[in-house]
């Protein structure tokens, strides 16, 4: 994992001074040069790989062989493109990942914003990993939910389709209240800070002209915050690759496919691979 | 409510019928601590999914699958609970006895030290009898102690006796706050020696 990409900033909020942080347990820092540009040094002073995407500043402590993933919506005319900020949270990134393809705690954990009882049935969708990309992709997931966006006005079933292209990021592609056809984006962006601990990094790029961005943030912010009340009373703290720690049912089918994909690529940063 | 037990951390929980349970604290499907979840009926819910499980710890419902009939084997470990005189008494296994009852003696505050049970005892200038129960020297008219065990904490149950009047139990309540001040004094030195 160590040759992959991860997000270690916001790139609107950087200056000269730089901001020191940590990626996978190495002190690292974040800053701009004389011309504007990135820089991201470790902490013995070497320079690592920099991209500027998607609002955020991404780095890699080894030599990434593939050039960060795409998200085409992300030039797309006519969308905002929101940066939440952050959410430190004491758990696994990958339980963080594997929490954001959930839908099944909508009602009981985002209740009456994400969800609501009695809709709690989780319909079957479709699970893939799509080889030539090597992403997992969960599609034709409809879900009722009472306040779906900021935008949306009452409760609307709503379809969703997750990627996830990296083993700590994963892009949702959700039904647009205002705009039918087309589809807001929002991704959930995690940096590995230690194996039970990360920097979640929420960022949209959403049909939304009428919202004021404050609203948008304060959104997502107070969604995410209940999912932190979650991440960090669950034992273990990582993620258990081994199929006898926990019970899934049909409607964790994406979680699945994300554990059994992470097994297959040795994505064990932030894993627990056997029972203890 | 969480609580713990040497075998390990339980979330205690009474139905609406008023039994008291006392359930492994995490659920089976993703982890989740259950003592963060919900009561309704004879049935403890968890937070995350909602999955909710009866008095002897099988799984009644899935809410995202609300048809299927969970089956049997998804089930959490439950203990067995007594309650005696207003105190709740959690066994390991099948218990050999009833729980000990204390006449005339009534429940007064639960509170959790910072100490173990000998530092407790120093505090107290007593030891504890042989089931569990501490006469603090200083104040042996006053209060009794019911200490259980946590790893490097100690649960106490302050009892004090039951025709004791307000402003005694306010007293008494105070006087298992010193006693915890001392106790964790203790320790500490103990610990910095």
């Amino acid at each position: 994992m160590r040759d992959e990409w991860y997000p270690v900033g916001l790139f609107s909020q950087l200056d000269r001074n730089g901001r020191n942080t940590v990626l996978m347990g190495e002190p690292i820092t974040v800053a701009l040069d004389a011309e504007g540009a990135a820089t991201v040094t470790s902490g013995s002073g070497r320079a690592l790989p920099v991209r500027v995407r998607y609002g955020h500043v991404w780095s890699s402590l080894g030599n990434p062989r593939k050039e960060l993933f795409a998200i085409p919506e992300a030039d797309q005319p006519g969308r905002r493109f929101v940066d939440v900020g952050v959410v430190r949270v004491r758990c696994s990134p990958l339980r963080a990942v594997e929490n954001f393809l959930d839908i099944a705690h909508f009602p009981f954990v985002h209740t009456d914003i994400l969800g609501a009882e009695p809709h709690t049935e989780v319909e079957e969708y479709k699970v893939e990993i799509r080889k030539d990309e090597d992403e997992v992709w969960a599609t034709q997931v409809k879900f009722y939910q009472p306040q779906a966006a900021k935008s949306a006005n009452g409760g609307i079933t709503t379809e969703y389709m997750y990627r996830v292209p990296a083993p700590t990021c994963s892009v949702l592609y959700k039904t647009c209240p205002p705009r039918p056809g087309e589809w807001d984006v929002i991704t959930l962006f995690v940096q590995p800070l230690a194996e039970d601990l990360c920097d979640v990094w929420p960022w949209m790029a959403l049909f939304d002209d009428a919202t004021p961005m404050a609203d948008l943030i304060h959104f997502q912010q107070t969604i995410f915050l209940q999912d932190r009340s979650i991440l960090e009373n669950q034992i273990p703290r990582l993620l258990p690759l081994d199929p006898g720690m926990e019970i899934p049912t049909r409607a964790d089918l994406t979680s699945v496919a994300y554990r059994r994909w992470l097994k297959r690529h040795n994505y064990t940063y932030g894993a627990q691979l056997v029972a203890q | 409510m969480p609580a713990r037990i040497p075998a390990g951390p339980i979330a205690l929980w009474r139905s609406q019928a008023g039994h008291a349970v006392a359930s492994a604290d995490r659920c089976p499907h993703r982890g989740m601590r259950l003592s963060h979840g919900f009561v309704r009926g004879e049935a403890l819910s968890c937070i995350y999914h909602g999955w909710s499980y009866g008095k002897t710890g099988n799984c009644l419902r899935i809410p995202a699958h609300p048809s299927l009939t969970p089956p049997e084997t998804i089930r959490v470990a439950t203990h067995d609970v007594e309650e005696s005189d207003g105190i709740i008494w959690i066994a390991l296994g099948q218990p050999a006895a009833r729980p000990p009852r204390f006449e005339g003696l009534v429940p007064l505050r639960s509170l959790t030290v910072n100490a173990n049970v000998a530092a407790v005892e120093a505090a107290a200038g007593a030891k504890a009898d042989p089931e569990g129960l501490v006469s603090p020297s200083q104040h042996p008219q006053e209060i009794r102690l019911l200490l259980a065990p946590q790893d490097d904490q100690t649960l106490i149950h302050v009892l004090l006796d039951d025709k004791s009047s307000p402003s005694r139990r306010i007293a008494a309540s105070r006087t298992a706050e010193s006693l915890r001040r001392m106790a964790e004094d203790l320790q500490a030195k103990v610990q910095a020696s």
